[in-house]
């Protein structure tokens, strides 16, 4: 029994085992947040729940970061974050982009009215209530995501 | 002349009961790191100083080994203790600590402290430090010897020892520490708590040794 075992095993076990299942009751609660009309809460669960799926997608991201120059480079925390910023706004923000476009194409089209003020719509009952039977389908769907995702790490 | 028997074996006995001294001091700082944040019980809280004076005891005959540069004779007596009673005292102190207060007092501690990181979660606080406390205390021999392999022999052994427990923290734990960090953002981040001090800390973690040679080169 050694410190370093049992503070691997605890990473692992956290990491590994317990966050993936937690990921699945996260998307539960942005179902029913969303079917409850909480816009505002609901994606928060939705990402919640799909990091969880991608703790250790994570963490080999932040190695990445961090391991792009030599483990006693002073500059090395600061090429972390450089790093760090480059990914934000290099990958994350035109993904992002290209959400809000498509968003604002469906809305110039008409096409997203009534999830725009779905608070006050039957829409979004009914679409909530689809949500809450495919639930087990939206964590398939992350997973499925997040497998196909490790393909561009390599 | 040649010291008296009787202080030659009481010079023994100290010197043979230090590694039962370095595991009460570690027992000790398994319990000391229990006490607040896990930033507050390692830096500036009972358990350096516990940690220190285990690496202290585990180190002792090299450390006395600076009192001649002093002017201080200070030949250490090796071999065994002559005198009986403080033979079978030295024997029966080692037993205790060993069967006693390593195998089966912080065995208890241990799991008592995994039953307080469950109290703590129904508290609302992190269960965090009572884990790490609790395996702390179950890894006290691994860590003993952990220690005593970084015993340079040298009068640096103490110096050369913590260097190691040093290089250990930061190359070993800290990148699994990393993990643990990435963990917690994205707990804070389903809770709407900060995630940036988590995620700082997580290349904090990942970079320790080169934030120790950004400070070093920026004297």
């Amino acid at each position: 029994m050694t410190f370093y075992h049992g503070i691997l095993n605890l990473t692992n076990w956290a990491g590994n085992v317990i966050l993936p299942t937690l990921g699945g009751l996260f998307i539960v609660f942005a179902v029913i947040q969303f079917a409850r009309g909480y816009q505002h809460l609901y994606s928060t669960w939705a990402y919640g729940g799909l990091m969880c799926l991608m703790v250790s997608g994570l963490l080999r991201m932040f190695e990445k970061f961090t391991g792009q120059a030599g483990w006693n480079n002073p500059d090395l925390y600061w090429n972390s974050l450089l790093n760090l910023v480059d990914w934000f706004a290099n990958v994350v923000l035109p993904v992002y982009a290209g959400m809000h476009v498509a968003v604002g194409a469906m809305k110039f089209a008409g096409l997203f009215e009534h999830q725009v003020h779905q608070q006050f719509n039957h829409a979004r009952h009914f679409v909530g209530a689809t949500l809450c039977l495919l639930a087990s389908g939206l964590l398939r769907l992350a997973e499925f995501f997040v497998s196909k995702g490790a393909a561009g790490v390599r | 002349m040649a010291p008296p028997q009787l202080l030659s074996d009481f010079m023994r006995l100290m010197l043979l009961l230090a590694p039962s001294a370095a595991i009460i001091c570690l027992v000790l700082a398994g319990l000391s790191l229990r006490q607040g944040s896990i930033p507050d019980a390692l830096i500036g809280s009972n358990f350096a100083k516990w940690m220190f004076w285990a690496v202290v005891f585990l180190t002792l005959p090299q450390l006395i080994s600076w009192f001649p540069s002093f002017g201080v004779p200070a030949p250490l007596p090796g071999g065994g203790v002559g005198t009986g009673w403080m033979a079978n005292l030295q024997t029966d102190v080692a037993n205790f600590v060993q069967n006693f207060v390593m195998n089966r007092l912080a065995l208890t501690f241990a799991a008592f402290f995994v039953l307080r990181a469950i109290l703590d979660t129904v508290q609302g606080g992190h269960p965090l430090p009572s884990i790490l406390g609790a395996m702390f205390l179950l890894a006290i021999q691994t860590t003993v010897n952990l220690i005593q392999s970084y015993n340079s022999g040298t009068s640096y052994a103490t110096a050369d020892a913590l260097d190691s427990l040093w290089n250990y923290t930061a190359g070993t734990i800290c990148p699994i520490a990393a993990g643990l960090a990435i963990i917690g953002a994205i707990w804070n981040f389903v809770g709407r708590r900060p995630v940036m001090p988590l995620v700082g800390a997580t290349l904090g973690l990942l970079t320790v040794s080169a934030i120790w040679k950004l400070v070093t080169s920026m004297m």
